[in-house]
């Protein structure tokens, strides 16, 4: 006779890691929660300027860029370390004064939702836009 | 009877629970990982070149066509940010690579690891990716800015990942930008 708990590993192993996936399109944060801590608004440089910093930005955090569109104000960027980190800044003109950037990452397949994380990437961003303002890029 | 084999299954489930729970682990954020390093001014300026040239076309004709001449593929060029996105994939197998895989073998040995392969002899295969910005000196008219950043996947014969770094060490730096100025020179007297 066969014990049911000679079933039990068995079936733990062919449970896995989920049983059914759900399809995650949402992602795991609220939309306001995640756009206020991934967007800053800048009045210091236009639509451009910011692009090119940004850029700049990915590139001092050791980035590669994959691609950049200037008109929709797009950059993706992917860096390789001890992890696979990729990266999507957009940046868009919002009036005549203001130019509002909003980056996210992720780390393999895990998104980046930690508040500081985006604060680092934004301090790094403000030192590039000093930078590019005083020409020295 | 049922009572004798429950008793040794209790390990076997504890053991398997856990290795279930490192499985579904998830990496967790790593602090520093979006903190501008201290030396960033210093790689920055390792990267770049501050380079004259008649136009932006012949500036950026001569940057694609050196990257040709390093047998990299132009993936994607936004010529309104100066941003051209090159790769390659090649053998890893020169000699600084060898020296260095090397060093890995003997790092795996005398950590006691189990799965050394012998990678100093294995064939293995680089991916490069490559970024360069190519934009107007916002300092000087006719002066332009190039910046290079380089990365790389080592694979081995297995192609699983070796090694994921970025480029540092100035001398492949400085090769480039060599190899730029003589592209610009040969653009400009084709012109």
């Amino acid at each position: 006779m066969i014990s049911k708990f000679h079933l039990l590993p068995g079936l733990l192993l062919f449970a896995g890691c989920a049983t059914t996936t759900p399809v995650d399109i949402e992602g795991s944060s609220t939309q306001l929660e995640s756009r206020q801590i991934q967007t800053r608004q800048y009045d210091t440089l236009d639509k451009a300027l910011t692009m090119r910093s940004a850029v700049a930005t990915l590139q001092d955090l050791g980035f590669t860029i994959d691609q950049a569109d200037a008109e929709l104000g797009v950059i993706t960027a992917t860096r390789y370390d001890q992890y696979t980190m990729r990266m999507t800044v957009t940046v868009v003109q919002r009036g005549n004064e203001r130019v509002s950037v909003r980056a996210n990452a992720r780390i393999g397949e895990n998104p980046v939702t930690d508040a500081e994380t985006y604060q680092d990437f934004f301090v790094a961003l403000d030192k590039a836009m000093f930078l590019t303002l005083q020409h020295i890029d | 009877m049922r009572r004798k084999m429950g008793k040794p299954i209790v390990p076997v489930l504890g053991a398997m629970l856990a290795g279930l729970l490192a499985g579904c682990a998830t990496d967790a954020v790593p602090k520093d990982a979006l903190r501008l390093p201290e030396s960033s001014l210093e790689v920055r300026s390792l990267q770049t070149r501050k380079l004259a040239a008649p136009s932006e076309t012949a500036i950026l004709t001569a940057t694609i066509a050196v990257l040709q001449d390093m047998e990299f593929n132009i993936d994607r060029v936004e010529k309104p940010l100066g941003v051209i996105s090159a790769s390659k994939t090649s053998d890893a197998d020169d000699q600084g690579e060898k020296t260095g895989l090397f060093f890995l073998d003997l790092l795996c040995a005398a950590g006691g690891g189990s799965d050394c392969d012998n990678m100093s002899t294995a064939k293995d295969k680089q991916r490069l990716f490559l970024t360069m910005v190519v934009l107007p000196s916002l300092e000087r008219s006719g002066e332009y800015s190039v910046r290079v950043t380089i990365q790389r996947i080592i694979y081995d014969k297995e192609d699983r990942v070796r090694i994921r770094e970025r480029i540092k060490a100035p001398e492949i730096y400085q090769k480039v930008f060599a190899n730029l100025r003589q592209s610009l020179a040969i653009e400009v007297n084709q012109s």
